[in-house]
């Protein structure tokens, strides 16, 4: 019987899983021979495989039935993961109601959307100082000159961090993301890692260093709090308990790498775009009330996570597609935001689009992104500082693509501005 | 939907305080409608006039939480 149902599973057309079909950027072509397909495809992945969902109306349905396609079973990434490494990974992103609402309850204060307009000065200020180097300099690495530094900047603020420590910050994440690429670049021992990497966060080392260094930051706001969110974390209590002490350093290795990475890509991308399309920077220099469209275009168009896995909790039905319990749920952001069924000329990058329901931030279930409003907020007064510099810019060649099926990530991408 | 409720009338909304975990959404929609608290990021509701009720059924859909209802009529 079971065998029966293995055999009726409708192969996927495209590979959309490989990081190496991501190396030339996204896959827009297997991804729309997918969303053609009837019902769900089963697409193979390791010794195993998940449903590709890549339409927009069905990665809402999976978000919104949190109850049915579960965080908790399994992760959400792709890969299996043994008991002991889903226990010592768990964190926010990977947890269910209650446990999720409990964590989310910890950090929610510090993201609202008032709470993310309180940092508008200070992420301003870093955009004006990043915007007036690049001019100054005609030009450069806009990831590392701008992209990179002003998320990385801002996070670091909100936790607590020396500024001094942005670019150690940088370099872990960066190795976080290579741990979702076919290539990891470090040796499991570095930064004096003994942990086994199966059950580090990217099974990266570099996840080590961001916990030792999450723990001395700990042992230092226990000694002097601080008005900042790792005094917040530590001392925290979440339905009157305290954080476990992995709860803590999963909490400020995710901290760190969301709210750094991800903005990174989205700026990186924005950066590329608005120098693609010389018409729509004219257009948004000229019109300042189109920001906020424009901020929620570049983060359609960069989609910067590109996936998130779900695992069904119960045998269900989505999409007329017969689902077993256990099974792998694959929800394709990046997919989803090009879906024609929902955006107009999706391929067009339209800084004036009025109807923009993107998933970047998810797909609008409770595990909305957490950080989306401070992403909005940094992205804004980065394109109104670009827009009050009035420069110009220019592409000078292809970007350095990482080749990862979980972030759209750039290394490098030269630009000239003047 | 009765015949005599149309979709431009307007309904009260209440907000589900165990199921809010404080995203933020409704009070980016409605600032005059939803507000969190400064300490516990709770979607409170701080006007009970109402919505119409397409944008109710709006603010309900769009709470990542499902923590949003439509409780009824609105009584201005």
């Amino acid at each position: 019987m079971v065998e029966a149902i293995v055999q009726k599973r409708p192969a996927s057309p495209a590979d959309i899983a490989s990081p190496a079909v991501y190396s030339d950027g996204i896959p827009h072509e297997g991804f729309a021979a997918i969303r053609g397909c009837e019902g769900l495809v089963w697409h193979p992945y390791e010794d195993n495989g998940f449903w590709a969902v890549t339409r927009h109306a069905e990665v809402r349905e999976v978000s919104k039935n949190p109850d049915v396609f579960s965080s908790a079973i399994g992760h959400t990434n792709l890969w299996d993961l043994e008991a002991d490494a889903l226990e010592a990974r768990r964190s926010l992103i990977d947890s269910d109601a209650p446990d999720h609402a409990r964590l989310r309850r910890v950090v929610s204060r510090v993201f609202t959307p008032r709470a993310a307009r309180s940092w508008e000065r200070t992420a301003r200020d870093i955009a004006a100082e990043l915007v007036d180097e690049f001019l100054k300099r005609g030009g450069g690495d806009w990831v590392e000159l701008v992209a990179a530094p002003l998320p990385i900047r801002v996070i670091l603020a909100i936790l607590g961090v020396p500024a001094e420590d942005a670019d150690y910050m940088v370099e872990l994440t960066n190795h976080l993301v290579e741990g979702t690429g076919d290539r990891p670049s470090l040796p499991d021992d570095a930064y004096g890692n003994v942990t086994p990497v199966h059950l580090l966060p990217f099974n990266s080392p570099a996840s080590h260093a961001l916990f030792e260094y999450g723990e001395r930051m700990r042992q230092l706001r226990i000694a002097e709090p601080a008005d900042d969110l790792v005094t917040g974390l530590v001392t925290a209590e979440a339905d009157g308990e305290r954080l476990t002490p992995s709860e803590y350093r999963n909490f400020f290795q995710l901290l760190v790498f969301a709210g750094n990475e991800t903005t990174r890509t989205a700026i990186a991308h924005g950066g590329m775009a608005l120098a693609d399309h010389p018409d729509q920077w004219n257009l948004l220099r000229q019109r300042s009330d189109l920001v906020e469209q424009a901020v929620d275009e570049v983060i359609r168009w960069a989609t910067p996570v590109m996936h998130m896995r779900r695992t069904t909790a119960c045998d269900t039905v989505l999409a007329g597609t017969q689902i077993a319990e256990g099974e792998k749920v694959v929800m394709w952001y990046a997919a989803a935001n090009r879906d024609p069924a929902v955006f107009d000329a999706p391929f067009r990058f339209d800084v004036s689009r009025a109807d923009n329901p993107h998933f970047a931030f998810g797909g609008g279930g409770p595990h909305f992104c957490l950080g989306a409003f401070l992403a909005r907020m940094e992205i804004q007064v980065l394109l109104e500082e670009m827009a009050k510099s009035d420069m110009s810019l220019e592409r000078r060649g292809e970007p350095v693509r990482i080749a990862s099926n979980f972030v759209h990530g750039v290394a490098s991408v030269e630009l000239g501005a003047a | 939907m009765s015949d005599r409720e149309q979709p431009d009338d307007r309904v009260r909304l209440a907000v589900d305080e165990d199921r809010c975990i404080g995203i933020g959404q409704c009070e980016l929609l409605e600032p005059g409608v939803f507000r969190l608290g400064d300490e516990d990021a709770i979607s409170r509701v701080v006007d009970d006039t109402g919505l119409p009720r397409a944008r109710a059924d709006e603010v309900v859909d769009r709470c990542p939480s499902a923590a949003i209802s439509i409780v009824g009529p609105s009584r201005a």
